[in-house]
């Protein structure tokens, strides 16, 4: 298990390589940065001064060499827009995506769980219709519409909530329910169909012919068989909600990871881009192998 | 049984959520009824601003965002500022004589003092303006490096050197950018230090910023003018999302939000508590035209055809919903060479485009390209639509080629830019020398490639005229040729669209300023 760890652990390292130098790439070929920085007006050798003492205007590979440099000691250079260093920048971002992230996640999880094993159990049921057509439905609206929506409703119309901001729990609650309902749209359909097979398993109709109650059946023998699963997708939400993220933050104005990435995208500033970015792949790599080894508490059968 | 037993679990866990949502409370975007500020918020004394995007930084040298400068404004002031009729008047600076026609003597107001408690002098000024004058990374950079130097007279005295006659040094000493920062403090705790506690002489010092989410003003005690006693508290919360902000408004979260788009004016106006307060902004729309050779647009005739076939005023009153002023000249009200013939004012004659056209050889018409952003401008799309619309009425077949903005600014930069593409000017001098040389033949050879003598002539003379009353007229003429010869067919002037609380007595500037001085409780 520790062997395992270790080599997981180090496969991040060229994994981190690999994303870094894909967003280099993608930043690079994006555009130039200095266009964005001036007003209207400003004069092609405006433009080209400021490209040349930000070192813009170096090829493609030195400006690759001084960023990866710059990244093994975990410095991702300045950020254009804020003028200071960019990683600080992220970090300071970092507790409030986590904040709304988890939040979203324990409501995926509230509604998901239940609501998947309850549509499992009642297969083919007016019940079931109802709640697997209802995460569909749920699924295939958008945030940023859902996030709007639920701003008219709950803040304009009936003065519930804060309309945005971070602050108190109050402001937690819109877009946190803005982003894990749909992520509990995506995981009660998943659930659903692994309780599904499970509960068609010879052992659960072992234990159903035993005379063991339904309630114990579904819940302690199928239920802790189907959690593997469960734990996969949970784990595989991670991008979904870094995803979601940048369209929430933005729609409740969130001070966020998500929200600070958007901006930089917008302005270029690659500084930005490449550490937000690296910063979201590591923790989603993190989730995968937290994900690996709950699979091993969950199912002692599994070996590393 | 078991199946309510799941329903009342089930019903409970949403139930404690939504209550726990319930349960606090005390921040400033709490809602109340809706448009109306409570009683509690008006002891407060706090005024709420959002606005679309958040502060870039507190080095006053290194931006170029007007939403940056609305905040600045309240903390650092300028040597010159200007007043409501845009004439540019003394601020910190209490007199001063032109020496020559490159040096400048003033003198600053004596008991001025910076927030740490330093006096204000003359080494200050000279320590901010040739830092920004002559260190080429920073983004303000271009619009001061005419200044050479600054001479310290005495504690007060300095004398402003620049390196050729320089007519618009108070209008650049007037704008973003300019105001003064403390030599001592920040030299002896580092920039560092300063752009975390940013230290200046206006009437609000700074209490906090979250990035993306609030700055904080509190009211500085010392004050050169006495301290601000309207408001204890002035917060510029971010909020990106257009939506967003007009909910905030509704609800009373903010008492002003800024760039309200058209599509929610009727929603704020029917709230009750809330309407729409507009302003003539600077940023001129138009069509930059390209007069190369051997492009239909490079016959004036055809230039003036294409003005005479687009009706400014539908753009204006329909497209933009009010939300614009039709123009002639890229140098509107309150800026130094306005020529107010040219305002509010526009050619649309469909025959007469008809006729223009047929003697310059294009009776059957043409086709053009025109490129225009989309989402940079209000309604920017539309009206590159509804151009083609109008030009198709004269048969000339537009094709409407729309680009992400920074794609559209690398476009512009290489120079390949089509016949036409729709851009807003706007001028933050205030200084229509700044304007007009847009006109400028070697400014824009290969992009435009327009030239026209006499503005070639007048823009020579202008640049280095230090009378200011021949200086206005030259502008003046400058925009009068230009509304003839149309080497841009200017469309109209935005107008700023802020959502206020009814109870907020707040009159906006056309620099889009948000001066909290200014702004009173009803």
């Amino acid at each position: 298990m520790v062997k395992y760890l270790i080599r997981r652990l180090l496969q991040i390292i060229p994994v981190l390589f690999i994303i870094s130098f894909i967003v280099f790439c993608l930043v690079f070929v994006a555009g130039d940065p200095v266009a964005l920085m001036l007003p209207e007006d400003a004069s092609q050798e405006d433009i080209e001064q400021l490209r040349e003492s930000l070192g813009l205007n170096e090829p493609f590979h030195i400006q690759y060499f001084n960023y990866m440099v710059g990244l093994v000691q975990l410095d991702f250079g300045d950020s254009f827009r804020y003028n200071s260093s960019a990683l600080p920048i992220v970090l300071e971002r970092l507790p409030a995506t986590l904040e709304l992230a988890a939040a979203a996640m324990i409501i995926a999880i509230v509604i998901a769980i239940p609501l998947g094993i309850w549509s499992a159990t009642k297969k083919n049921s007016p019940v079931d219709f109802l709640a697997t057509g209802g995460a569909v439905l749920w699924k295939a609206m958008p945030n940023f519409w859902l996030g709007i929506m639920f701003i008219l409703l709950f803040s304009v119309t009936l003065g519930w909530f804060p309309v945005s901001g971070r602050g108190d729990i109050s402001h937690l609650v819109l877009p946190a329910l803005t982003l894990g309902t749909g992520i509990a749209a995506e995981m009660t359909r998943l659930i659903r169909s692994s309780m599904l097979e499970i509960l068609n398993q010879d052992y659960i109709r072992t234990a159903k012919s035993k005379g063991i109650r339904n309630f114990f059946v579904v819940n302690k023998h199928a239920f802790r068989n189907a959690l593997i699963p469960v734990v996969t997708i949970t784990a595989l939400q991670t991008s979904t909600v870094v995803g979601g993220t940048l369209v929430t933050e933005t729609v409740f104005s969130w001070p966020g990871l998500g929200q600070l990435l958007i901006q930089a995208v917008n302005t270029r500033d690659m500084a930005i881009v490449q550490a937000s970015v690296f910063i979201i792949a590591f923790a989603v790599i993190l989730m995968n192998l937290l994900a690996d080894i709950l699979y091993k508490l969950l199912d002692p059968r599994i070996k590393y | 049984m078991k199946r309510k037993a799941f329903y009342g679990i089930f019903l409970f866990v949403i139930s404690a959520i939504l209550l726990v949502g319930c349960s606090g409370g005390t921040t400033t975007s709490e809602p109340t009824d809706n448009g109306q500020k409570d009683s509690e918020k008006e002891v407060d004394k706090t005024l709420s601003v959002a606005i679309g995007a958040d502060m870039v930084s507190f080095d006053i040298h290194d931006h170029n965002n007007t939403s940056t400068e609305a905040i600045h404004v309240n903390m650092f002031n300028y040597l010159f500022k200007k007043d409501a009729n845009g004439v540019v008047q003394p601020e910190l600076v209490e007199e001063y004589t032109i020496i020559d026609e490159l040096t400048v003597e003033m003198k600053l107001r004596a008991g001025v003092t910076f927030h740490n408690g330093d006096a204000l002098t003359s080494e200050d000024v000279k320590f901010t303006l040739e830092r920004v004058a002559t260190d080429d990374k920073l983004k303000e950079y271009p619009n001061y490096k005419q200044i050479k130097e600054v001479q310290v007279v005495d504690e007060l005295t300095f004398r402003v050197v620049t390196h050729a006659p320089e007519p618009s040094l108070f209008h650049r000493l007037s704008r973003l950018g300019s105001g003064i920062l403390p030599k001592n403090y920040i030299e002896e705790n580092g920039w560092d230090h300063f752009l975390a506690n940013p230290v200046g002489t206006g009437p609000y010092q700074f209490k906090e910023w979250v990035r993306d989410d609030h700055v904080t003003l509190v009211p500085f005690e010392n004050f050169y003018q006495g301290k601000v006693e309207e408001w204890d508290e002035v917060v510029f919360r971010v909020i990106p999302e257009n939506s967003t902000r007009v909910s905030e408004l509704l609800t009373g979260g903010v008492d002003i939000a800024v760039n309200i788009p058209p599509a929610d004016w009727e929603r704020v106006n029917s709230n009750e508590g809330t309407s729409i307060v507009q302003e003539i902004s600077n940023r001129v729309v138009m069509l930059i035209l390209r007069s190369t050779e051997g492009l239909p647009t490079a016959d004036p005739r055809v230039r003036q055809a294409l003005d005479y076939a687009i009706d400014d005023g539908t753009l204006a009153n329909v497209v933009l919903q009010g939300g614009a002023v039709p123009t002639k000249t890229m140098v509107g009200p309150g800026n130094f060479g306005h020529n107010p013939e040219l305002y509010d004012n526009y050619n649309y004659d469909v025959e007469k485009a008809k006729a223009l056209l047929a003697e310059a050889g294009y009776a059957d018409g043409f086709e053009i390209t025109l490129q225009s952003p989309r989402g940079r401008y209000l309604q920017d799309a539309e009206v590159a639509e509804m151009i083609a619309g109008m030009l198709a009425a004269v048969n000339v077949t537009v094709k409407v080629e729309f680009l992400e903005w920074s794609n559209f600014v690398e476009m512009r930069n290489a120079n390949e830019n089509k016949e036409a593409y729709l851009i807003g000017l706007g001028n933050s001098m205030f200084d229509g020398a700044y304007s007009v040389d847009w006109y400028r033949y070697e400014r824009h050879k290969g992009h435009t490639d327009y030239k026209n003598d006499k503005i070639e002539e007048l823009l020579a003379a202008s640049a280095v005229n230090m009378n200011p009353d021949e200086r206005d007229q030259q502008i003046q003429e400058i925009s009068a040729i230009a509304a003839e010869d149309v080497p841009f067919v200017t469309l109209y002037q935005e107008k700023i669209n802020i959502g206020v609380n009814n109870n907020i007595d707040f009159v906006p500037t056309s620099d889009e300023m948000i001066y909290a001085p200014s702004i009173k409780r009803k």
